[in-house]
C-alpha cells in the first residue's frame, strides 16, 4: 500500500514521476531525433537541424538499391511470418496437448533461439548455407529468420491455446465434427489472438532483423536494415535516417494492429 | 454378462447402453474399477458421486474421449469401442457450456447440423423448434457472452439436443449455476426429459439433485458403483453402510448380535430387523435415518408406552438445532455413542441441553450390516 501513488508523500510521488519520464525520454529520444534527422536539411545529421526538407525522402524513393532493399526486407517478413505460424501452430499443440517424453526437453530446444546469442546462430546457418550454396538467396534469409521468429511465434500460440477450454472443442466433437474439422472451425476461431500475435511477432523480428542478414546478404540480395548497415560504413547520408524512420513506422504500425486487435478482442469477449 | 446389476421390476424396458466390465487405468491407479451397468431406454439415470470416484471417467469412456483399459460399451447390443466420439451420435453438455465463442446462439445450436449438411431450409426448421423448445427465441442472434450463465446452458442443451441423439449426456450442467437458478434449470430438465423421451446420463455431485432430477441412481466411489437403484430405495434402504453415510444423514450403532433378529447396544437388547445367518456375537452396523428416531423427555416417554417392535435406549442431550421446518437433536448415550434425532417444527422438541431422554425407533426402520471400513461411517470417505 506505501507503493501506491495516492498513499505516497507529496515528494517521493514527485521524484517517482520524474524517474519515469527520465526513463521514458531516454528510451524515446534516439526516435524522435532519428525521425527528426530525416527531415532536416544538413547533408551531416545536424541537430537541430538548420531547416526542414522531403529531398532525403525523394532520393530514398528514388533510388532502385533502397527500393530493392525494402521490398527485399518486406518480402522476407512475409514469408517469415508464413512459415513461423505454419510451423509454429503445429509445434504449439504438440506442446500444449502431447503426452510424450522429453517433451519438456523439445520446449526448451525450440525456444533456445530466444537465449543463444544471435550471432553465434548467424555464424552457425552462415557455415551451414556457405556449404549448401545457399547464400544471399531468400531462401537463407527465411530460414536464419524463422529460426529467430519461431519462438515468439510458439510461445504466443501455447499461451492462447492454454487459455481455450478444450471441452469447446470437445464439444464440437460429440456435435458430430472430426477432431480436425474440430480445430478448424472452432479451436483457431478461439486461439486467434495468439496466432495473430505470433504472426506479428514473426514479422517484427524479421523486418527489423540485421546480425543474421547481415551474413546471409549478398550484392543482388539485402534487407533494408543490411542496406543501412553497409550505406552507414560509407557515409552518414540523412537517408540512413529516412529508412531508420521508415522501419521505425512499419513497426509501430503493427504494434499500434496488434493493440487494437487485441482491445476488440477484450471487448468482444467480455460484453 | 452374471456382474451386471439388475434392477427388479424393469426386465421389461430394454436396455440401450450396457457398460460390460469397463476399467480404465492411469498407471497403477483405477480411476474406473470393474464397472458393469445396463441403462434403459428412456431413463434418467444420474451418476452420483465425489470428485475422483469415477463418474466423469465413465461419461467420458461413454462420450468417447476416454478410451477404456479394457471392457465393453454396447448400445443396442452393437460395440463402440472403436467408434470415434464424433460418430456415437451422443449428444453431451459441459459444465463450462462449452458454446462456440465466436458463433451466435442461432449458429452453435446449428452446427451440429452443418457439419452433418443437412439441407438448410431443414436445418433452419430444426433450430427454430429447438429455440421455442428452450425459450430463447428473442437471443438467437447473440454471441454466448451476451447471455447469463442459465441461458447459457440452454443454448448447451438445444445445440446437444438439435440432431437427436439416442443418449444425451451431462457432466455438473449446472454446477457453475447458483442454488436458485439451479433448481429452475431441474424443473426445465426434468420436464424436457418427460416430453421427448430422450435417455439421459447426468453426472453430479449434488445428492439432492440427483434426487429431484433421476428415475435411477448409481453412486460412485473409488471406480465403483456402489449402489444403484431409485432415489427412494438407495436412502431407505442403503445396499452397504457407505451409501447409508453419504446419503442424507444417519446414526450408526455397533451392536453384537445374539440371534437373527435380537442384539445388544453397550449391553443393553435391541431388537433388529430379520437378518439371515447371523451369528452370536458377531459384530453388526445398525442404521438409523434420524428422522426415524424419537427423543422423549422422560415424562412423554412414561406417558407413553413402548410399541411392540420399538427399540429405546437412554441419552442425555448436547445440542437442540432449530432449523425452520425441522429441528435436530443431538445426544450421547451413557457410553459415549452420539445420535442425532430429527423433526418436524410442529412436532415440538421441548428439551434442552443436559436432559435426559428416551431415544425410540422401530426396529424395521433401522438398517443392518455385517459389513463395513470404519472410513464408511465417515461422510467426507470417498472424498477424494
Amino acid at each position: 500500500m506505501l507503493l501506491t501513488p495516492n498513499a505516497m508523500s507529496p515528494g517521493l510521488r514527485f521524484g517517482l514521476y520524474l524517474t519515469t519520464a527520465l526513463i521514458a525520454l531516454f528510451l524515446i529520444l534516439p526516435i524522435v531525433f532519428i525521425v527528426l534527422l530525416s527531415f532536416g536539411s544538413s547533408q551531416w545529421l545536424v541537430f537541430p537541424p538548420p531547416g526542414w526538407t522531403l529531398k532525403w525522402y525523394q532520393q530514398f524513393f528514388s533510388n532502385p538499391e533502397w527500393m530493392a532493399a525494402a521490398f527485399a526486407s518486406l518480402k522476407v517478413a512475409v514469408l517469415t511470418t508464413i512459415c513461423a505460424v505454419a510451423l509454429g501452430l503445429p509445434t504449439a499443440f504438440a506442446l500444449v496437448r502431447g503426452r510424450f517424453p522429453g517433451r519438456d526437453l523439445l520446449y526448451g530446444i525450440f525456444t533456445l533461439p530466444m537465449i543463444v546469442p544471435l550471432v553465434i546462430i548467424a555464424v552457425a546457418v552462415y557455415a551451414l548455407f556457405l556449404k549448401l550454396g545457399y547464400t544471399g538467396t531468400l531462401f537463407s534469409f527465411v530460414v536464419s529468420h524463422v529460426i529467430v521468429a519461431l519462438p515468439f511465434t510458439i510461445i504466443s500460440i501455447i499461451n492462447s491455446l492454454k487459455l481455450f477450454d478444450q471441452s469447446i472443442e470437445d464439444a464440437a466433437v460429440i456435435c458430430g465434427a472430426s477432431r480436425l474439422q474440430a480445430i478448424v472451425k472452432v479451436t483457431f476461431p478461439g486461439i486467434r489472438p495468439g496466432m495473430v500475435a505470433g504472426a506479428l511477432f514473426a514479422f517484427l523480428v524479421s523486418w527489423d532483423e540485421v546480425v543474421l542478414s547481415v551474413m546471409m546478404a549478398s550484392p543482388n540480395l539485402q534487407t533494408l536494415p543490411v542496406k543501412m548497415w553497409t550505406t552507414l560504413r560509407q557515409d552518414l547520408t540523412p537517408v540512413i535516417a529516412v529508412a531508420s524512420t521508415l522501419l521505425i513506422g512499419l513497426s509501430v504500425m503493427v504494434m499500434v494492429i496488434a493493440a487494437t486487435l487485441r482491445r476488440r478482442n477484450e471487448a468482444r469477449s467480455t460484453s | 454378462m452374471s456382474a451386471v446389476i439388475k434392477e427388479a421390476g424393469q426386465q421389461d424396458q430394454k436396455t440401450l447402453v450396457s457398460l460390460c466390465n469397463l476399467n480404465k487405468h492411469y498407471g497403477d491407479f483405477a480411476a474406473v474399477d470393474n464397472i458393469s451397468l445396463d441403462i434403459q431406454d428412456g431413463e434418467f439415470l444420474t451418476f452420483l458421486g465425489s470428485s475422483g470416484s469415477g463418474k466423469s471417467t465413465t461419461l467420458s469412456m461413454l462420450a468417447g474421449f476416454e478410451t477404456p483399459s479394457s471392457g465393453e460399451i454396447l448400445v443396442s447390443g452393437k460395440s463402440l469401442i472403436n467408434v470415434p466420439p464424433h460418430k456415437r451420435d451422443i449428444g453431451m453438455v459441459f459444465q463450462r457450456y462449452s458454446l462456440f465463442p465466436h458463433l451466435s446462439v442461432r449458429d452453435n445450436i446449428a452446427f451440429p447440423l452443418a457439419i452433418r449438411k443437412m439441407p438448410s431450409a431443414e436445418r433452419e426448421k430444426r433450430v427454430d423448434a429447438m429455440l421455442k423448445l428452450v425459450q430463447l427465441e428473442q437471443f438467437a442472434h447473440r454471441r454466448p457472452s451476451q447471455l447469463s450463465g442459465g441461458q447459457q446452458q440452454r443454448v448447451a442443451i438445444a445445440r446437444a439436443l438439435v440432431y437427436e441423439p439416442r443418449i444425451l449426456l451431462m457432466d455438473e450442467p449446472l454446477g457453475a449455476l447458483d442454488k436458485k437458478l439451479r433448481e429452475e434449470l431441474q424443473d426445465e430438465l426434468r420436464q424436457l426429459h418427460r416430453r421427448l423421451g430422450i435417455t439421459i446420463v447426468y453426472v453430479t455431485h449434488d445428492q439432492e439433485e440427483a434426487m429431484r432430477l433421476s428415475q435411477r441412481i448409481a453412486i460412485f466411489s473409488h471406480g465403483k458403483i456402489v449402489g444403484l437403484g431409485t432415489g427412494y430405495d438407495l436412502y431407505q434402504n442403503p445396499p452397504n453402510a457407505f451409501v447409508a453415510s453419504f446419503l442424507g444423514n444417519s446414526n450408526f450403532l455397533k451392536l453384537k448380535a445374539q440371534s437373527n433378529a435380537a442384539a445388544t447396544f453397550e449391553g443393553q437388547p435391541l431388537s433388529i430387523r430379520l437378518t439371515a445367518s447371523l451369528q452370536a456375537g458377531q459384530d453388526v452396523l445398525l442404521m438409523i435415518r434420524p428422522e426415524k428416531a424419537q427423543a422423549l423427555s422422560l415424562e412423554q416417554a412414561a406417558s407413553e408406552p413402548l410399541l411392540s417392535g420399538w427399540n429405546e435406549v437412554t441419552a442425555s442431550v448436547t445440542e437442540v438445532l432449530f432449523l425452520g421446518e425441522s429441528q435436530t437433536c443431538s445426544v450421547v448415550t451413557d457410553s459415549g455413542t452420539a445420535m442425532t434425532v430429527k423433526a418436524l417444527s410442529a412436532t415440538g422438541m421441548p428439551m434442552k441441553p443436559g436432559d435426559k431422554v428416551r431415544v425410540r425407533w422401530a426396529a424395521g426402520d433401522a438398517c443392518v450390516y455385517t459389513e463395513w471400513a470404519e472410513s464408511d461411517l465417515n461422510k467426507v470417505a470417498g472424498a477424494h
